[in-house]
């Protein structure tokens, strides 16, 4: 005998298995009488599962869909309040204040003083200065220098 | 002639509130009655097939119409309930509130003690026992079994709605309903 049914039964009982499963079982059923048994347990089963599962408490159906518009419009809401006037504007504001902060505190940042100590700071405005500040130191010598070189020009002028 | 359900879902894409509106009246009974199955509750049935419409609105456009509204809008339901009972399932275990409607808890589920006075249980105990019998079962099993008995759905469907294969419902079908059987043949 081939192998039992089992999965077929429920389909073969709402008569969906095409005609050859459906004739496989049919003949499986007149061979096996546990089978046979089985699929006459199941059908009453099924219609008494109908009557077990009961039906649910009555419900307004106007009230329902009324709820279920105001569900309906509250999740719209949700989904598009960015799209509102009122928040579109604010968040634009809101974005324009922060770009004016951002760039005239960079601003400010380039301005701020040094983060050095004053003394420091001083000489660090000063420092164009002090990297001269040797050849301002030599300047009296190199004056005297060319006035030396001078000299020797004129003396040799004064030979010749 | 009424439009199909698949045209009015096509109308639903395109925003039309009318349509809209129609597919509900069409199926509200049907959606609170198969929610209300799974979940055993009726506030519960009430907000998640109200919410299976939202879905239903916010992704008519997504419905190709490869199988049958019905098929497509339930899947949409039973996804949600089974996902319900996902998140309450340690909750609904142990803990029945007074907003159940079946109002029997984990104790009145123990079986009866042998010395029951009362030998033979009528018909109206026995389908209560199948009942919550059917409760008991796993919750997709539970679902093959009502879109069955319910819906009257084809295996074909059924698969269809729970994304498994026909194979696989019929395993469901078989196993739960052996279940059952059981509990009639204990009597």
């Amino acid at each position: 005998m081939a192998r039992h049914p089992d999965t077929d039964l429920v389909p073969y009982l709402r008569g969906e298995l095409p005609p050859a499963e459906r004739e496989r079982v049919a003949r499986h059923l007149e061979e096996c009488p546990d089978c046979k048994q089985d699929t006459e347990l199941l059908r009453d089963l099924l219609g008494d599962l109908a009557q077990a599962i009961g039906q649910p408490p009555m419900v307004n159906w106007a009230r329902y869909r009324a709820e279920l518009r105001e569900k309906l419009e509250a999740r719209r809401g949700q989904l598009a309040w960015w799209r509102r006037p009122m928040p579109l504007a604010l968040s634009a504001g809101l974005a324009g204040i922060l770009l004016v902060v951002a760039v005239w505190g960079g601003r400010e940042v380039s301005k701020s003083p040094d983060p050095l100590g004053p003394d420091e700071a001083v000489i660090g405005r000063e420092l164009g200065l002090l990297q001269e500040f040797q050849t301002v130191e030599r300047l009296d010598l190199l004056e005297d220098l060319e006035v030396i070189r001078n000299l020797e020009g004129l003396a040799s002028e004064r030979q010749g | 002639m009424e439009p199909s359900d698949e045209a009015l879902c096509e109308r639903v894409a395109r925003r039309d509130e009318a349509a809209f509106d129609l597919l509900v009246s069409r199926y509200q009974e049907r959606a609170y009655r198969l929610a209300w199955s799974i979940l055993r509750n009726a506030e519960d049935a009430r907000d998640l097939s109200q919410d299976a419409f939202i879905r239903l609105y916010e992704s008519a456009g997504s419905f190709r119409g490869r199988s049958k509204f019905s098929t497509w809008f339930y899947r949409i339901l039973v996804n949600l309930c089974l996902d319900h009972k996902r998140k309450h399932k340690w909750w609904n275990l142990w803990v029945r509130d007074d907003n159940d409607d079946r109002a029997d808890t984990i104790l009145d589920r123990q079986p009866a003690p042998v010395n029951d006075p009362v030998d033979k249980l009528s018909r109206e105990q026995m389908l209560k026992e199948l009942g919550s019998a059917v409760d008991r079962l796993a919750p997709r099993q539970r679902a093959a079994v009502l879109l069955r008995v319910q819906e009257d759905m084809a295996t074909y469907d059924i698969a269809r709605v729970l994304k498994c294969s026909e194979a696989t419902v019929r395993v469901h079908l078989h196993r739960a309903l052996a279940t059952l059987k059981k509990t009639v043949e204990k009597r």
